[in-house]
């Protein structure tokens, strides 16, 4: 048996568990910031596989931005497998590329170009390749069929949005016509 | 005792006279019954019921609209805990910290699974660490063994993914983890844990050093640490618990380094600036023996010995036979303590590592040049005249033990 519960107790349970529900509330109003506040960009993906789609309740995506010429690579030392990088990305068209890669956040980037962040996954002699955890879409209810039924394998383009303060989150996710 | 066994066991005596029949059942009567059995049937019917529950739930998730995921996240989570504090208030104390537990795991499941609802992207651990300093708070509004342990278990998660996932090291999760939790323990002295945290903070340190690509000895920096935590604390079994993971593992270490030492290939990986790292294990050996001293237990620095860096050594052979010498002079010193302070456990304890390391070094150092068959046929002899020695020893000791204690 435990030691006898002290008298404000039962104050404190509610308190914790408040702030464990607003905690979670709070998870959600960023969720919904991001898109509110966001700017949104579009990235196109690598062909997809519709097979994937079988297998879980979400598709997984390489983007043209995954894979990008080590000469973007902007600092002197040379880039770590796991390290956070901060990638700058310009509009070319609709789509958004990557031009340069940082390990620190940029302080300023032109109007038209946008930063975000990411982890190098891996290095390779002449490339690296960067993941930025939007390589998972969890496919909304009906949409999974609806690829399936095209049944070959298409590129994807994926909006995203991205908060001034660097949260990032998929809106919508289509594909390529 | 228990009751079964007096069911089984008190009709003999009566028989023989030892007790009689009224005596019998005054003795049944001091142990009631167990009322838990009896609650079980209600608990198993209703955990069916939650898991249908839960796996409809899950099958549909995709597809529920999301205030209405966020609404079965939300009023679960308060109901887990609500009905962990009306099991406590009733007095059922294992159902009710089971249910705050359940709670604390969908917190952590509500984080994830609301950020994975909108396809949040973790930049940081913040969502996690929240989870970590729940369950420390938990930990000290309830005061329970298996919420602390949960604890531990949770911040190691986070560590990990984060080193892991995001690249980072967070040394605030690290830093609240070591002192709540250590202060925690420190004012509920217990074995138990003392040996969970113990290994909660190795993996920590052990994730700090890969994070930081220095050299792998420094982690016994942040072990030794951990173990002198362990001698300043006043209760000697938490204490001691609190040093085993340390100690098993610079033993590990060295039995590595004398059974794979040769290669030198990974040597390299091995050696810090010798100044820096002899002046910080030297600190902490400082404020290790501070509190032997203070504890009366000076004899217990023998455990140092297993720090000896001999690991500087040059590859090949003399890095194995250093790493053996280390060994030895670890598990001799172990033996000759257990014997004088005839402790039975240790003796066996010293027993076994003395054997496992002579079996490593004639390994070690007769394999190459000596004919197999001779080579097992000696190995064999050593060890079981080392292990009959040891045992005649070790029987010595206990009986000698027994021969003195009914005379103090």
């Amino acid at each position: 048996m435990a030691t006898p519960l002290p008298s404000n107790h039962r104050r404190w349970v509610l308190l914790l568990v408040a702030a464990q529900m607003l905690f979670i509330l709070a998870v959600a109003a960023a969720g919904y910031a991001t898109t509110v506040y966001g700017r949104v960009v579009t990235l196109r993906t690598l062909p997809v596989d519709p097979r994937d789609l079988l297998y879980g309740d979400y598709v997984r995506l390489n983007y043209t931005i995954s894979q990008v010429p080590i000469a973007l690579w902007q600092e002197i030392s040379l880039p770590r497998r796991r390290q956070a990088v901060y990638v700058v990305l310009r509009p070319a068209g609709e789509m958004y590329e990557a031009v340069r890669v940082f390990a620190q956040e940029p302080m300023e980037v032109p109007a038209d170009q946008i930063v975000l962040r990411g982890w190098i996954a891996d290095r390779y002699r002449r490339s690296l390749h960067i993941r930025y955890n939007l390589e998972r879409y969890y496919v909304p209810e009906g949409k999974g069929k609806e690829l399936e039924r095209k049944g070959r394998r298409h590129t994807m383009l994926v909006r995203v949005s991205i908060a001034p303060w660097g949260q990032a989150r998929i809106t919508e996710a289509q594909v390529q016509p | 005792m228990s009751r079964k066994f007096l069911e089984t066991e008190s009709p003999k005596w009566v028989e023989q006279g030892i007790i009689n029949a009224e005596q019998q059942q005054k003795l049944l009567g001091l142990y009631p019954p167990d009322e838990k059995a009896i609650g079980l049937l209600p608990l198993l019917g209703s955990l069916l019921v939650g898991l249908s529950v839960l796996s409809l739930v899950a099958a549909n998730w995709q597809g529920l609209p999301e205030t209405l995921r966020l609404g079965i996240l939300l009023s679960s989570l308060a109901g887990s805990y609500a009905a962990g504090e009306h099991f406590l208030r009733r007095g059922n104390h294992s159902l009710g910290i089971g249910l705050v537990g359940l709670g604390l795991i969908l917190f952590g499941a509500a984080i994830i699974l609301v950020s994975q609802m909108y396809q949040l992207i973790g930049y940081d651990v913040t969502g996690l660490v929240a989870w970590a300093v729940a369950a420390t708070a938990l930990t000290y509004l309830y005061q329970s063994r298996a919420l602390f342990i949960m604890t531990v278990v949770i911040s190691c998660i986070v560590q990990g993914y984060n080193t892991g996932q995001l690249g980072a090291f967070s040394y605030a999760t690290a830093a609240f983890t070591a002192f709540t939790l250590g202060y925690y323990w420190w004012r509920h002295p217990d074995a138990l844990l003392g040996t969970v945290l113990s290994v909660g903070l190795l993996w920590q340190a052990g994730l700090l050093v890969s994070f930081l690509h220095i050299k792998i000895t420094w982690f016994f920096v942040g072990a030794m640490l951990i173990y002198t935590l362990g001698d300043w604390q006043t209760d000697r079994p938490a204490g001691r618990a609190m040093q085993g993971p340390p100690i098993a593992a610079a033993f590990l270490f060295m039995l590595g380094l004398a059974i794979f030492g040769e290669a030198g290939s990974y040597t390299d990986m091995l050696r810090p600036p010798l100044l820096a790292y002899l002046a910080a294990l030297g600190g902490v050996f400082a404020l290790s023996l501070v509190a032997k001293r203070k504890r009366g237990r000076l004899g217990g620095a023998t455990d140092w010995l297993l720090l000896l860096p001999g690991f500087y050594l040059p590859g090949g052979l003399p890095l194995a036979i250093a790493a053996l010498v280390v060994l030895y002079a670890y598990t001799g010193t172990l033996l000759w303590r257990a014997h004088q302070e005839q402790n039975p456990d240790r003796v066996t304890l010293g027993t076994v590592l003395f054997i496992l390391t002579t079996a490593v070094a004639y390994f070690k150092l007769t394999w190459g040049f000596m004919d197999k068959s001779l080579f097992f046929l000696l190995g064999g002899v050593l060890l079981l005249g080392l292990s009959w020695y040891l045992q005649r020893r070790a029987a010595q000791t206990l009986a000698s033990e027994a021969t003195d204690k009914p005379r103090s």
